[in-house]
């Protein structure tokens, strides 16, 4: 089925491609659909937020909005290569704000994201592999190939709307 | 929507009915006392303040007769009419009269029956003016209709009221509203159809309690638009430059602490546009525009926003030069700032320190406090864009909230983070040596003013993780003197430890965004005037969750 799919693809003359931002967690390469970014800023400054789950770093206000900011390295428990610089106060960081259905949330990034267009056929969709990643619950919309790297496109309203978000309402 | 000429109108008639009262108080102590030369005075100042008003607005009846009743006081002020016996009877008819056309502006086919009293306060300037007696026309005087001194007492339709006392009855409604959602919460657990209905009721009163409060806050735009006329004047003086200014939507009516508090802001746009924006006319003619620039001002109104539109056509800001000052500021490296696009860059100008790039201040003369600007829109909860074309012009467009909630809130700090409490759940602050407190239970525990009170330190209960919390430690305190809030909720005190105390300040409070938005101890958060953040601890909440630990 799926190998038809991607086939049906191929045949086609014009390829579809997907334009994504690129950004580093831990040492490897994650990319979001850029029709969920809503920017791309430095880090403002943020305030921390206790009693929230610890990817939480906190909120902080972008252009008059006051949004949550997500570490998602902390929130997938990916570890850091050993010459990562420590995320201190934020500075020198980036932000890239996603917008979800009905909410706006931060992402922190260490280095500043890139753009990339790639075909929609070099993006491997769901991969036997992905299930048993340490990232779970299908935020995984595929692994993208193109020049030997290795992007891992993440879906964003999944993991915005994922029961993970909910472990707030128990801390409270 | 009223327009602006019924709201002239209704001043106008608030400010006359006002003089109009003092008239008749002033005219009966008058005829106690004639010789009363300061009495003589104000009558005469009321009198010509409501001949210049009543004439600016066009009500030539009124202005007219205020003209004959000054008149008539200046001859008896300069003693060539005696304030006594049919003087005084026209004169109070007079007056009469011009409390009845003022109360009658209202009514279009009113036509007052003043024939005689005209008449009569004609003769007796006349007979004033000539030196003689009033002789057998005074006859003819005393035959005047008074049908005027049958109506009714009449009390002002207008009020003044301090805008301190419109905020008190703002917060409480704000209150109430709090209290409230918590009935209706409790009346949906216990799904009682009683409460249910009342709750109900008392959903769709407050609701309409709240608008009314509201309501009653909001100015005219105009009130301050009309202001910027002589400002712009001014500024175009010292600056050597002719501006025409066009001014649109003063009809549009918006709370009166917003335009407070963004009057400095657009001043400070203003001015900007006038020195920096607007070029010299030699500059202007060379580049084929007109030599006067043109600034508009105009005012909007979009659903429950506001929008303020400041525009000009003088000389725009180069996008280049502000890409620039991204990568020379270390906000972007160069390769990003090339790829931002034309609004994200103009954004940039609003950044703190962005202002104090030399290079860019001179070529685009923008930016200089802008930051301050965007702090005051943002802490009302406001936006502000900025468009600009280079050569063309530039645009500062003001979204902003037609209507706030202030509430009153000490501010402190804790790990080096802001918080607020709102001011309606504060009792009182007190500074104790650590010896003040004991180790009971499991808690702190000191004697405040005669009350044993629980204290815990927000320190230790916002920072420790919830395994090793201990609240009851006094080992955990640094310093020896503790900064304590008291707060109180349900006649239950609490004292809250905090590492700084700031100032007490009017804050807007805003909702937290999902999804930390459930997250019960914030009752939101605020953006200080130095465009920091802080959150607001919620006092109910916080009690609460006290209570179900212990």
């Amino acid at each position: 089925m799926e190998q038809e799919e991607r086939k049906d693809k191929r045949d086609r003359k014009v390829e579809p491609m997907v334009h994504l931002i690129v950004f580093k967690l831990g040492s490897e390469e994650y990319g979001i659909r850029i029709e969920q970014v809503k920017e791309v800023t430095v880090t403002p400054e943020v305030a921390r937020m206790p009693k929230t789950p610890k990817f939480i770093k906190g909120i902080a206000n972008i252009r008059g909005d006051i949004i949550a900011i997500m570490d998602l390295e902390e929130r997938f428990h990916i570890r850091l290569p050993d010459d990562a610089i420590s995320l201190g106060n934020y500075k020198n960081t980036y932000t890239l704000t996603l917008e979800a259905s009905d909410y706006t949330i931060g992402l922190i990034v260490r280095e500043m994201p890139q753009s990339l267009t790639i075909p929609i056929s070099q993006i491997d969709k769901t991969p036997a592999f992905i299930q048993d990643l340490n990232i779970n619950e299908n935020f995984i919309e595929g692994i993208g190939k193109i020049n030997g790297r290795l992007i891992i496109v993440l879906d964003i309203l999944r993991i915005l709307t994922s029961d993970e978000l909910q472990q707030l309402r128990v801390l409270s | 929507m009223k327009s602006r000429e019924e709201e002239y109108k209704e001043i106008f008639i608030g400010e006359a009915l006002e003089y109009y009262d003092a008239l008749n108080r002033h005219i009966s102590d008058l005829e106690k006392n004639p010789e009363n030369d300061s009495l003589l005075a104000e009558i005469f100042r009321l009198l010509h303040n409501m001949k210049a008003n009543a004439k600016a607005i066009g009500y030539i009846h009124i202005s007219e007769l205020s003209h004959k009743l000054e008149t008539a006081f200046e001859l008896i002020r300069n003693k060539k009419l005696a304030f006594a016996d049919e003087a005084v009877t026209i004169l109070f008819d007079g007056i009469d009269l011009l409390g009845e056309l003022i109360n009658n502006l209202d009514q279009e086919d009113y036509q007052a029956q003043d024939e005689n009293i005209i008449r009569n306060l004609d003769i007796i300037v006349q007979t004033g003016e000539s030196g003689n007696k009033p002789g057998d026309k005074a006859v003819e005087v005393a035959k005047g209709p008074k049908y005027l001194n049958s109506k009714n007492i009449q009390l002002s339709d207008l009020i003044y009221i301090q805008i301190k006392k419109l905020d008190h009855l703002l917060n409480l409604v704000g209150e109430l509203i709090i209290d409230r959602d918590r009935i209706i919460s409790i009346s949906k657990e216990l799904d009682h159809p009683d409460l249910t209905s009342v709750s109900s009721h008392l959903y769709r009163l407050t609701e309409d309690l709240q608008f009314s409060v509201m309501d009653a806050r909001l100015v005219t735009i105009g009130s301050l638009f009309n202001k910027f006329p002589r400002i712009v004047r001014d500024i175009a003086v010292a600056e050597k430059k002719e501006i025409h200014l066009d001014i649109t939507g003063q009809d549009i009516q918006i709370d009166r602490n917003i335009l407070q508090i963004i009057t400095d802001s657009l001043l400070h746009i203003m001015r900007n546009a006038i020195s920096h924006g607007i070029e010299p006319a030699e500059v202007r003619e060379a580049a084929g525009k007109p030599a006067v620039g043109n600034i508009s001002l105009s005012a909007q109104s979009d659903r429950d926003m506001v929008q303020i539109k400041l525009s000009d056509d003088g000389k725009g800001i180069d996008l280049n030069d502000v890409r620039r000052g991204i990568v020379q500021k270390g906000y972007l490296p160069a390769e990003a700032a090339n790829e931002l696009r034309d609004s994200e860059v103009l954004s940039y100008i609003f950044e703190p320190g962005f202002s104090l790039a030399k290079q860019i201040t001179e070529v685009s003369g923008r930016g200089v406090g802008l930051d301050v600007v965007k702090n005051a829109i943002d802490s009302i909860g406001g936006r502000i864009r900025i468009d600009s074309e280079k050569g063309k012009g530039t645009t500062f467009t003001l979204h902003l909230p037609t209507s706030i909630a202030v509430k009153g809130a000490l501010l402190f700090e804790v790990d080096s983070s802001f918080y607020a409490i709102p001011l309606m759940h504060t009792d009182s602050v007190v500074a104790l040596d650590k010896d003040e407190l004991h180790e009971i239970g499991g808690l702190l525990v000191a004697d405040i003013k005669n009350e044993t009170i629980t204290v815990i330190s927000l320190n230790e209960f916002l920072t420790a993780d919830e395994k090793t919390m201990n609240l009851g430690s006094k080992a955990k305190l640094q310093g020896v003197v503790q900064n304590i809030i008291i707060v109180t909720y349900n006649n239950r005190k609490l004292g809250l430890i905090v590492d700084k105390l700031f100032r007490q300040q009017d804050i807007v409070v805003k909702a937290l965004n999902k999804p930390v938005d459930i997250i019960e101890i914030y009752g939101g958060v605020t953006l200080l005037g130095s465009g920091k953040v802080c959150l607001v601890l919620d006092v109910p909440a916080l009690t609460r969750y006290f209570l179900t630990k212990k």
